[in-house]
């Protein structure tokens, strides 16, 4: 009987959720929920997990595309951790991260602080719009253009560098310098987009407490350390994630402008991941380091969140 | 009492059900609209129009098409241009297009790409067609040396008809020379009056940097430091001729000797990147950079070399035909520059890529392909695409290479270029198997790490053998047949 009356339920939708009872408003309410949130879930499972899990399977084989994939099982992980060329690309990352996003961080929290003080209205928008204008050019339309302004013999950057007396620096053809003069790319291009995320979280600080700071007598180091960077630790936290999922990714403009050399001084991982299934057509093992990437990127995400905990404060 | 509707998780499930089915059904294909009513119903069908999906610049075609139209009313190109920094990014990108679906039927590929194409099964051999065409593609293949063709075929198959070519000869700024008392150099000249010339030009300032080289060159395959491999007696890898092809050499080249010995293509099969002649062509460029007569490398098609050119900066390059159209339209004057063959080592073998247009094997539209390749081959179709666009490269023709071709842009020794396949018939295409795409990362990546000091060429080249072997032998299945 139990099952019968069940099964009634089941198959009268119309009446399960027009019940005009108290549950069955929550139903509706809930109902409406579901709807609003569909699409988001729709686009995570189809464009994000889809991928990754694709991505997984696809590491466990060898495939070229053209012809059948064939199961390897684990030979691309154990070939990848035996390839120098990745293990050095994704090193080279790492180096890139670390200076990069660090820098970014504290050039655009500088930024941000002179921009802080009285001056004029015009040219605080003209700043901000001179730091933020390289963040919305295309990372390969910048690489081509910062390759010539800094070729060796007769970038620009040289020329000028040569009319103080500096010789000429290397910055795209020696192994020693490339990888900072990707940094210094970088930073020239996204340090706006710090700056501006920088401005927001200062102007978020309440005044009350800038003021009784004021009143209580802190000033220089001491108003830095002990009241603004904790009340702008959630936007130093973004920053930080954001900017090291994104370093960790990095491709575009260091691809353009070094291709990687020289020999593999500049050669990032998701650079080693684009030749092994673009170039070389082996989707299997570009999967299997898209994967590491992945599982690297997220651990990094994970910690920088647990850590979290001992230094970001929320108002 | 229990509650028995629908839980969350049930109406989860339903929801997603209905959402999928929701997405199958907009992605069902809509019906076609009806087609309009003919005028008569005796009115005949009119021959429909294939649209051919070309790989191609449709700048540097656009000479040919209303010529071709004309005779072929019925066969219309699309271009699709693809842009890379050299030859194997084209070939990245085509493959990434093929393997997303994207239809191409025919494009253009030089020699980089010929066995990649081919070896993975996406290129036509044109056997049957140049067979069935025989008797008006043969005046074509009397004029085009046997070494291009050679080097167009895959396993005794042509894949494609060579429509230009670039050996690597030496161009020179000719006020350099003059301001250094150096002449012409003579058709044999060696690597040591190489050497003796490029120290001689090379100036540095007070504070020891060069301000005029010697010598240049970039980091790829083709061109690079591998004409030194060549005319050291070395190679990247073994040389051997895949079997079959005789058909083609007797009935087009029964005459010619350049044609003996030739046979189904060429098959690099074991690597040799270590071997003495390569790391001794290493070390020489190595020692130029090192001491100031060549610049710090670095990776492209050339283009700022064309800079250090053209202000005077540079007195030596390896390069093909190509270059001479290139300095001509970056506003070099006729006789600011001149070319010699490359210098002689252990022998005076060049190395050249050739291009030419490969037909897809998946298109549907082969004949159609066919027909527009024949004819951007033929004399009048190649005289049309030249007279256009200029000699931006080295037609494969050796009755296109002629004085009135080169009287505006020079050089004054134009004959170089196809003299290096009729002077020296030993010279042979760049090394270019099926793996030639992962096989030039590592070439390149190696001389990088040679070029920085980084490794000494004995150690990146036994580093870059070992990683060649293990290319090759994780390659097996897309390398060339046993047996």
């Amino acid at each position: 009987m139990q099952r019968a009356v069940t099964t009634r339920k089941r198959t009268s939708l119309a009446g399960w959720l027009t019940e005009p009872t108290l549950a069955g408003m929550r139903r509706r309410k809930a109902l409406l929920g579901y709807l609003f949130v569909l699409p988001t879930i729709l686009g995570i499972l189809v464009f994000t997990a889809g991928p990754v899990l694709v991505s997984f399977g696809l590491s466990l084989y060898k495939w070229n595309v053209f012809r059948p994939p064939t199961f390897v099982g684990l030979e691309n992980y154990t070939r990848l951790v035996s390839d120098t060329r990745v293990l050095v690309s994704f090193a080279n990352s790492a180096r890139f991260v670390i200076l990069a996003i660090g820098l970014q961080i504290v050039f655009s929290l500088l930024l941000a602080l002179a921009l802080r003080q009285r001056m004029a209205t015009w040219m605080r928008y003209y700043f901000r719009t001179t730091f933020l204008l390289p963040f919305l050019l295309s990372g390969a339309a910048t690489g081509v253009v910062l390759s010539y302004l800094l070729h060796q013999e007769f970038g620009v950057v040289n020329y000028y560098l040569g009319l103080l007396g500096i010789p000429r620096i290397p910055w795209l053809t020696s192994s020693d310098v490339v990888l900072y003069t990707v940094v210094l790319a970088y930073l020239w291009q996204f340090v706006g987009f710090s700056l501006i995320t920088m401005l927001g979280g200062l102007s978020n600080i309440s005044s009350e407490v800038l003021d009784a700071a004021e009143v209580d007598g802190a000033s220089g180091w001491n108003w830095l350390w002990q009241i603004v960077l904790p009340m702008l630790s959630p936007t130093l936290l973004f920053s930080a994630v954001i900017g090291v999922i994104g370093g960790l990714q990095i491709f575009d403009q260091p691809y353009v402008m070094t291709r990687g050399g020289p020999g593999d001084a500049s050669r990032t991982a998701v650079m080693t991941l684009y030749e092994a299934a673009f170039k070389n057509q082996e989707i299997g093992y570009a999967s299997s380091i898209a994967v590491i990437l992945f599982v690297v990127i997220l651990a990094i995400t994970a910690f920088q969140f647990a850590m979290s905990k001992r230094w970001v404060f929320y108002q | 009492m229990q509650n028995q509707g629908l839980n969350r998780r049930q109406f989860l499930q339903m929801a997603g059900v209905g959402s999928a089915a929701v997405m199958l059904a907009a992605c069902v294909p809509a019906q076609p609209a009806a087609a309009p009513a003919a005028d008569g119903e005796g009115a005949a069908p009119a021959k429909e129009t294939v649209v051919l999906r070309v790989q191609g610049d449709p700048a540097n075609e656009t000479p040919l098409l209303e010529p071709f139209r004309q005779v072929h009313p019925d066969i219309d190109l699309e271009f699709i241009a693809v842009t890379g920094i050299d030859h194997e990014e084209i070939a990245s990108k085509i493959l990434s297009m093929i393997a997303a679906g994207e239809q191409i039927d025919f494009g253009y590929s030089a020699t980089e790409a010929l066995q990649l194409y081919a070896g993975q099964g996406l290129a036509y051999a044109l056997d049957e067609f140049i067979q069935r065409d025989e008797a008006e593609v043969a005046e074509y293949f009397a004029d085009v040396h046997p070494s291009l063709i050679e080097a167009m075929m895959y396993e005794g198959s042509v894949y494609e008809l060579p429509f230009d070519f670039n050996a690597a000869n030496m161009y020179y700024n000719t006020q350099l020379f003059a301001e250094a008392g150096v002449d012409h150099p003579a058709d044999n000249w060696s690597k040591d009056d190489f050497l003796e010339v490029a120290r001689k030009i090379a100036k540095k300032d007070d504070s020891g940097q060069t301000t005029v080289f010697g010598y240049a060159w970039t980091n790829r395959l083709w061109g690079s430091w591998m004409p030194w491999i060549f005319v050291n007696g070395g190679n990247l890898f073994t040389e051997e001729k895949a079997p079959g092809g005789e058909w083609l050499w007797s009935t087009f080249y029964a005459d010619d000797a350049a044609a003996a010995g030739r046979g189904g293509g060429y098959r690099w099969v074991t690597p040799t990147a270590n071997s003495p002649a390569v790391v001794e062509a290493l070390d020489l460029v190595v020692t130029l950079t090192s001491e100031g007569t060549a610049p710090a490398i670095e990776m492209g098609g050339g283009q700022t070399l064309q800079g250090f050119f053209a202000d005077n900066k540079l007195a030596m390059t390896p390069a093909g035909g190509f270059w001479a159209g290139g300095l001509a339209n970056a506003g070099f004057a006729n006789g600011s520059f001149d070319v010699q063959l490359f210098p002689s080592w252990k022998s005076q073998r060049h190395q050249f890529g050739t291009g030419g247009q490969w037909i897809s094997a998946q298109g549907q539209h082969k004949e159609e392909a066919w027909t527009y390749s024949k004819f951007r081959i033929s004399q009048e179709g190649m005289k049309l695409w030249y007279g256009a666009n200029g000699i931006i490269t080295t037609p494969s023709r050796r009755s296109m290479l002629v004085a009135e071709a080169f009287a505006e842009t020079g050089p004054a020794h134009w004959q170089v270029f196809y003299d290096t396949l009729d002077k020296h018939p030993d010279t042979a295409p760049i090394p270019a198997p099926p793996i030639s795409n992962p096989m030039t990362t590592l070439f390149t990546s190696y001389t990088g790490r040679a070029m920085t000091g980084e490794l000494s060429p004995q150690q990146a080249m036994d580093e870059l053998q070992k990683e060649l072997e293990d290319l090759v032998a994780r390659s097996q299945d897309i390398m060339y047949p046993q047996g």
